[in-house]
This record gives C-alpha cells, sequence and structure tokens, in this order.
C-alpha cells in the first residue's frame, strides 16, 4: 500500500467522523433555535 | 497569405477530438436539457479554446483572463455560492433537522472515491478533487480543484455537472439494487410541524456560519457565501439584493463561469488517460454517495420505531431539486398513492448543506 493510499484512508477515518460531528452540531442548534423562537411568540410580539 | 492559414496549417486530429466533446455537450444541453447553463457554455468555451493560435486564450486571451480573475482568485465559485443561498429555502431543515444526517450519509462517495483515486496512482491533492465531484455541486467541486488540482479543473466541472444532470439515470438502478419492493413500499406520513419563525430564518445562516467557520477557518469562504445568500433573503429587508443575487448575478456568473471553465479543456489536457479516469471515478463517487444514503437510512430503520423509506437516504447527495423528485417518482411508480416528495426534498435540501461541509472537512483536513 503506498503512503498515498494510506494518507487517503487515514482522511477517510477522520473526514467521515468529524463531518458526522459537525453535522450533528447543526442539528442540535438548529432544533435549539426552531425551539427557541417559535412563531406563536413571534406573532404574539407583533400584535 | 501564410498567416490566413496559420489555423489550417496547425490543426490536427486532437483540436477536431475537442470540438466533438465540445459537441456532445452542446448537444447534450439542447436536445437533452442536461445542465444547459453549464454545459452549453462549457461545450462552447472548448470549441474557442481549441482552435490553433485561438485568441480568446493565451497571454493575452479574455477566458484567460477571465481564468485567472475568477477562477483562479476563488471568485466566480464564491459568487455562485450567493447566488444559490439566495435561491434556497432552509425551512424544511429547520423543521427536520434529522434530515442533515441522511445529508451527511450520503457524501460518503467523497471519501470512498478519494481512495480509489489514490490507489490509482493520484496523489492526495488530485484525488481530494475528484472525490469532490461526489459532493453533487458544482461551485464545491470548481472551488477545491481550484485549490487542489487546477490541471484537472476541466474535466472535474464537466463530470460534476454532467453526472448531476444524469442522476436519473444514475440514482434508480443504484437504488433498486440496495432496496427490496417492500422497503419501496414504505409510506412515511406527514407530521404537522410547527411552522419556522422569521427570527429562525435570519439566525439560522449566521449560526451555521459561525459554527462552521470556528470548526473550520478554511471553509468560510463556501459556507460564509451560501449562508449569506441566504441571509439577504430570509431577512426580507434587501429584496433587490435578494433578487439580483438569485437573478442578474447567478446568470451572470454562471454565463462567465462556463465559458471559462469550457476554456481549461485545451486538447493538450484533456485527451489523456487521467480525464478518462476522473470521468469514470466522478461517475463512481455519484454511485457510493447514492449506496451511503440508502444503506444508512436501511441502517436507521433497524433502530426506529416509524421506519423510513430508505430511498430518500439517496436525496443527500445534493443535486437539487433532481434527486429529490427522482426517489418521489420512484415512490410513485411502486405505488401511485405513496406521495413521499416532502421527505425526500427535505433530505435533498439537506444535502446542499451537507455537500458543502464535506468540502470544507476535505480542505481542512487535506495540507
Amino acid at each position: 500500500m503506498t503512503d498515498t493510499v494510506q494518507q487517503a484512508m487515514s482522511l477517510m477515518a477522520i473526514a467521515l467522523p468529524a463531518m458526522f460531528a459537525v453535522i450533528l452540531l447543526f442539528m442540535g442548534a438548529t432544533a435549539l433555535l426552531h425551539k427557541t423562537f417559535p412563531v406563536k411568540e413571534e406573532k404574539a410580539a407583533q400584535d | 497569405m501564410d498567416e490566413l492559414l496559420v489555423g489550417i496549417v496547425n490543426l490536427s486530429w486532437k483540436h477536431v477530438a475537442m470540438w466533438v466533446v465540445a459537441g456532445i455537450l452542446i448537444y447534450l444541453a439542447i436536445r437533452h436539457d442536461y445542465e444547459p447553463l453549464l454545459l452549453l457554455p462549457i461545450g462552447f468555451g472548448a470549441i474557442l479554446t481549441n482552435i490553433p493560435f485561438s485568441s480568446a486564450v493565451g497571454h493575452e486571451g479574455f477566458l484567460t483572463r477571465l481564468l485567472e480573475i475568477g477562477i483562479y482568485s476563488e471568485l466566480f465559485p464564491v459568487l455562485i455560492f450567493i447566488a444559490i443561498g439566495a435561491m434556497c429555502d432552509f425551512s424544511p431543515l429547520i423543521r427536520r433537522p434529522i434530515a442533515m444526517l441522511f445529508g451527511a450519509a450520503a457524501q460518503f462517495g467523497i471519501f470512498a472515491t478519494i481512495v480509489i483515486a489514490a490507489m490509482l496512482g493520484f496523489n492526495l491533492k488530485q484525488a481530494a478533487a475528484i472525490g469532490i465531484i461526489g459532493a453533487a455541486d458544482g461551485p464545491t467541486t470548481i472551488y477545491v480543484a481550484t485549490r487542489f488540482a487546477q490541471d484537472l479543473l476541466g474535466p472535474l466541472s464537466v463530470a460534476a455537472y454532467s453526472y448531476m444532470a444524469l442522476v436519473p439515470i444514475i440514482q434508480p438502478p443504484v437504488i433498486k439494487l440496495l432496496t427490496t419492493k417492500e422497503e419501496r413500499l414504505i409510506r412515511m406520513e406527514y407530521e404537522e410541524q410547527e411552522p419556522v419563525s422569521k427570527t429562525t430564518l435570519v439566525l439560522f445562516p449566521i449560526m451555521i456560519t459561525l459554527i462552521a467557520g470556528i470548526i473550520a477557518p478554511i471553509s468560510v469562504a463556501l459556507i460564509g457565501s451560501l449562508m449569506f445568500g441566504n441571509l439577504i433573503k430570509v431577512s426580507g429587508v434587501v429584496e433587490r439584493l435578494s433578487q439580483s443575487a438569485q437573478n442578474e448575478l447567478a446568470n451572470l456568473v454562471t454565463l462567465l463561469l462556463g465559458i471559462t471553465i469550457g476554456s481549461t479543456m485545451s486538447a493538450e489536457k484533456f485527451l489523456v488517460v487521467e480525464v478518462g479516469i476522473v470521468l469514470g471515478l466522478g461517475l463512481v463517487a455519484f454511485i457510493f454517495d447514492t449506496a451511503g444514503g440508502v444503506l444508512f437510512a436501511k441502517a436507521v430503520n433497524l433502530v426506529v420505531k416509524k421506519r423510513i423509506n430508505p430511498m430518500i437516504g439517496a436525496c443527500g447527495i445534493s443535486a437539487f431539486p433532481m434527486s429529490g423528485r427522482v426517489v418521489a417518482k420512484m415512490a410513485l411508480a411502486e405505488d401511485p398513492t405513496n406521495f413521499i416528495i416532502m421527505h425526500a426534498i427535505g433530505v435533498n435540501v439537506a444535502g446542499q448543506v451537507c455537500s458543502v461541509v464535506a468540502g470544507g472537512v476535505v480542505l481542512a483536513l487535506v495540507k
């Protein structure tokens, strides 16, 4: 196995979990945002 | 007299072969409506660059100037991202953030292809640029190619845009191979979901930019420009800018981007074995992406009570909205009363964000 192939495999081993971790962070933050600022409260504030 | 014959005298079979390649791209764009906004200008750009002693390319050629100013400087992809951001509606994603997991799974093809490309002898940067075709996102492919493999910019772009157009042909057989008829018939209920508030819509692009930027500063240009475009749309206070980004900016940059990419397809660079391999690997990336998304959805079904139709996993490859439509049509073909379009489009939108994140991760990790 060449160095490049090893590097590519290491990249996959690190990048895939890293990407999922970032996405999980996005998911959590998005859910929190959606919960924190519901439409009802926004409408009530406007009224 | 010699000056008038210089073109004919220097014409080679390679130039003519490239005219044929360009003709195929233009034919696909016009006759079959395959990504015409990009393939048409790319095709014509390839013709302009493959005329011996063409004044369009070279030190003083306008296409070479555009290449330096717009592509190598990364300006065009970033401007396109602003335009795409202004066209995006992230509401389905905000209502159902879990869709992002499918989007992430469907980026598997990027990393699998990087390994395969490395096995075939490409260096790591070239392999990374080839793998990014699997992001199914033209500007991301161009952006990463500009950083990692400028020599392969032409074939990488052609592969990315061609395979995006070919999603209706590439994805269905892969999906059918990996799913049973029973799985394809799974119905997904529509739960009444709370609409998204304007505050959330405004904070979402800012939040995503900050998180992505702090984790991988190198991804800020990509994600930041996408989210900036979205912010001007959802803010509701700069309607003129939003409309300009969606129309004038998108059209103008697309026009220049396509013809400039075409100018990188000179015969000497394009008619080599390496390009054939790149085009093949692009297809591999799309296949692995689709497989990754579908298999992830099947794995999720092992642990959840309400089963999901595993076909929606395939929509995570980005290629918006083509992939979502393809999967929704497949579900309807199996059962004309099974409507999964909303779920499919939600995952498809998630795929757009995830493909940019994947591009950012690759940029951050490949040195």
